[in-house]
């Protein structure tokens, strides 16, 4: 019987910067034969230890399609992400997963695409989106609309960058606060609305802090989406990452094993709380 | 119907179940679970044994040769625990007439406090337990429905090796409760003060004797090994066995009305101001939550010094304000009635809905540790006893 709370020795390969205390990490497993064998899906996360420190989950930021490596988009938040963020390329990390279940994909092709984030809430839409940019004939429109509390906050700036220049994907960028010569709009993400038109109807899969994911969900409603189209992908604290230590439990479900995508019709918003 | 099936018993309604020890000829099978005449009921029990008191501790002081041995042991104060015997003289401290233990023993599979791995200079080594034989010598029934409670949960998804491996090679051996404590109601909650299955043996106080009931092929081959220290049960001493239940059943006084209450969580008929009342008055200690035979939650940490240390597991608590918070400062379950509710939601509402069972055994537990005064049962008494629509 596998030994679910043993993480795996890995190398972080390279790291990039996003923003303040923010940094994506490309990691390979130590073991060849493990890295070959990981298979994941958009929407699992993985549990990162550094071995006195502690653990947390981590949503997989790259695709599925990219092989050989995954990358971890990690924003400093406690004990454990400030120290990762300190590290470097070379440096040894652990990891264990993936775990959690997945966006679904197969069965929306065809249809007009939604990626709504709230700051590093892009990063487990982000493996998503490089998914369906791969397979871009695939799916309808690919729209992505993206707020943060300051521009600097806006993780992916490279990404969003190519994405821009890609014919059939559409970015729209808001900041709350606008620092640092910032150009483009203020305000919160549900204000990008009229340019997203024209609003056809289709999937939304949304991640973001958890009044701007109520609010994002409240109004996608309003503009005629069906709950069961709506995808959320919902943070709680996690200790196991397998449906044992009960810290993500929602109702009679585990976050880490049930979700962490919910659909906005399976997750009762008014009781996230219990 | 074959030897060693599980068969109901009974007219109409099914009285009990037993485990077959005989293949029985007249059965009107209904399906998976036939339902057996009354003539065969005597053939069932056929293979109830007799263990007179005197030999008991004969019989345990022998099996602790080739295994452990966990005991109520009374201690100097009176409380008694469960815990291994380490040598024969403590056994003139064993109390099978206790009314309950303090902690329940879930702590034999699920420590409060264990290590998952060691590393040292960044190599990790597994610190899985190895499995050995062991025997929980007179638990209650309650908390014999609590352990196999908590193993389906630690089996189920994932299964956890260190709860496996620590109850593998296990030997349950309950007395049944004929003293229960004031706080008890697991005849409101069908957890005792007998157990219907799920137990190895049983025993039945018959005064100077215990009858002893098998209710597995664990429990038959453990006879086997002392086949000299058990008799053979007379009809007389099953029927007394009978007795002893009902009147077993008679002295736990305490009643809640547990369906209803389960029908008003699952259906959130519950008025707010129950769980806001319990809120205020709670302090936030956990220990209802540590003394709980089916409270599973841990936290996980590291403990490091010189680039040597282990991860660790700990108990953890839902009352707890940090058990839900988040790096970020948010936390889905700040407020205190909110972390009052989940703990009775969690128990008689998600449990039953899940699983079909309700993680409340009845125990009464969280009721005597709590130093408030707050309770499964007086909150199911307070609960039904009020209209909600009121
Ligand atoms: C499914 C999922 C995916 C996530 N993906 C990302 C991501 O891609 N990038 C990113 O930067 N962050 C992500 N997070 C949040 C990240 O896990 C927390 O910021 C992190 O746990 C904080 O740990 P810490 O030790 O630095 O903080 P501390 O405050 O020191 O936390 C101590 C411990 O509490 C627990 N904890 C505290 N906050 C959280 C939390 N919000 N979520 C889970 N556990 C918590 C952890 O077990 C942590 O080790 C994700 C969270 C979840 C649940
Ligand atoms: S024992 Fe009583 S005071 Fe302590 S957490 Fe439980 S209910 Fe609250
Ligand atoms: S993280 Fe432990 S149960 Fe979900």
């Amino acid at each position: 019987m596998k030994n679910e709370y043993i993480p795996y020795p890995a190398i972080i390969e390279s790291v990039r910067e996003e923003g303040p205390e923010t940094e994506t990490f490309r990691i390979v497993f130590e073991d060849e034969g493990m890295m070959e064998g990981f298979g994941y899906q958009p929407g699992q996360f993985v549990q990162v230890s550094l071995l006195g420190v502690g653990e947390a989950p981590i949503s997989i930021a790259s695709s599925p399609h990219h092989r050989g490596f995954i990358e971890l988009t990690i924003r400093g938040m406690g004990k454990l992400t400030r120290a990762i963020n300190r590290l470097e390329s070379g440096d040894k990390i652990y990891i264990r997963g993936p775990y959690g279940n997945i966006f679904p994909f197969e069965g929306v092709k065809g249809r007009d695409m939604y990626f709504i984030a709230g700051g590093i809430g892009l990063a487990p839409l982000k493996s998503m989106i490089d998914l369906v940019l791969a397979r871009r004939e695939e799916f309808g429109r690919v729209v992505l609309l993206y707020g943060a509390r300051t521009p600097s906050g806006l993780c992916f700036k490279e990404e969003i960058k190519v994405w821009r220049e890609l014919e059939g994907m559409e970015v729209r960028l808001i900041a709350d606060i606008p620092e640092g010569g910032w150009t483009g709009r203020t305000g919160v993400v549900t204000e990008l609305w009229e340019e997203a038109e024209p609003w056809r109807g289709g999937v939304a899969y949304i991640c973001g802090p958890p009044t701007m994911m109520k609010c994002v969900v409240e109004k996608l409603i309003r503009t005629g989406f069906n709950k069961e189209d709506i995808y959320l992908t919902l943070e709680r604290q996690m200790k196991c990452g397998i449906g044992k230590c009960g810290h993500c439990s929602i109702g009679g479900k585990f976050v880490c094993i049930d979700g962490p995508v919910f659909s906005a019709a399976g997750a009762n918003i008014e009781k996230w709380g219990r | 119907m074959r030897e060693g099936c599980v068969v109901e018993v009974g007219f109409s309604e099914p009285v009990a179940r037993y485990l077959c020890p005989v293949t029985v000829a007249a059965v009107a099978d209904r399906g998976r679970q036939g339902w057996v005449h009354r003539s065969t009921i005597d053939d069932i029990n056929m293979n109830n044994r007799i263990l007179l008191k005197r030999n008991i501790n004969e019989l345990l002081a022998r099996s602790a040769e080739a295994r452990e041995v966990y005991l109520p042991l009374e201690g100097p104060g009176g409380d008694v625990q469960f815990l291994p015997l380490q040598e024969p003289k403590e056994l003139d401290n064993l109390n099978l007439n206790y009314d309950q233990l303090i902690i329940p023993p879930k702590n034999i599979g699920f420590p409060q406090l264990e290590s998952l791995f060691e590393f040292k200079d960044g190599e990790i080594n597994p610190t899985v337990p190895v499995p050995s034989r062991h025997i929980l010598f007179g638990l209650r029934a309650c908390d014999l429905k609590g352990i196999l409670f908590v193993d389906d949960f630690f089996r189920k998804n994932f299964e956890d090796i260190y709860y496996r491996h620590r109850t593998e090679g296990r030997l349950t051996v309950v007395v049944g409760c004929t003293s229960p404590s004031p706080n008890c109601f697991c005849t409101s909650t069908s957890t005792g003060p007998f157990i219907e299955d799920g137990f190895d043996l049983q025993l039945v106080d018959l005064g100077e004797r215990y009858l002893v009931e098998v209710g597995s092929e664990n429990g038959e081959r453990f006879i086997g090994e002392f086949e000299e220290l058990f008799l053979d049960a007379s009809k007389d001493e099953i029927h007394h066995s009978g007795e002893v239940k009902v009147t077993a059943a008679k002295a736990v006084t305490l009643k809640v009305d547990f369906k209803e209450a389960i029908r008003r969580l699952t259906e959130d008929d519950v008025p707010r101001e129950i769980y806001e009342e319990i809120a205020e008055r709670c302090i936030y200690c956990g220990g209802c939550l540590y003394v709980c035979p089916t409270c599973t939650c841990f936290n996980l940490f590291d403990d490091m010094k010189e680039g040597e240390g282990a991860r660790f597991r700990n108990w953890d608590g839902c009352v707890f304000e940090g058990y839900t918070r988040e790096a970020s400062g948010y936390n889905p379950r700040r407020d205190k009635c909110s972390r009052a509710a989940r703990r009775y939601e969690h128990k008689l509402k998600y449990d039953y809905q899940e699983t079909g069972i309700s993680g409340c055994v009845g125990c009464g537990r969280c009721l005597t540790s709590c130093p408030v005064n707050i309770g499964i049962s007086n909150f199911i008494e307070q609960l039904t006893g009020l209209d909600s629509k009121q």
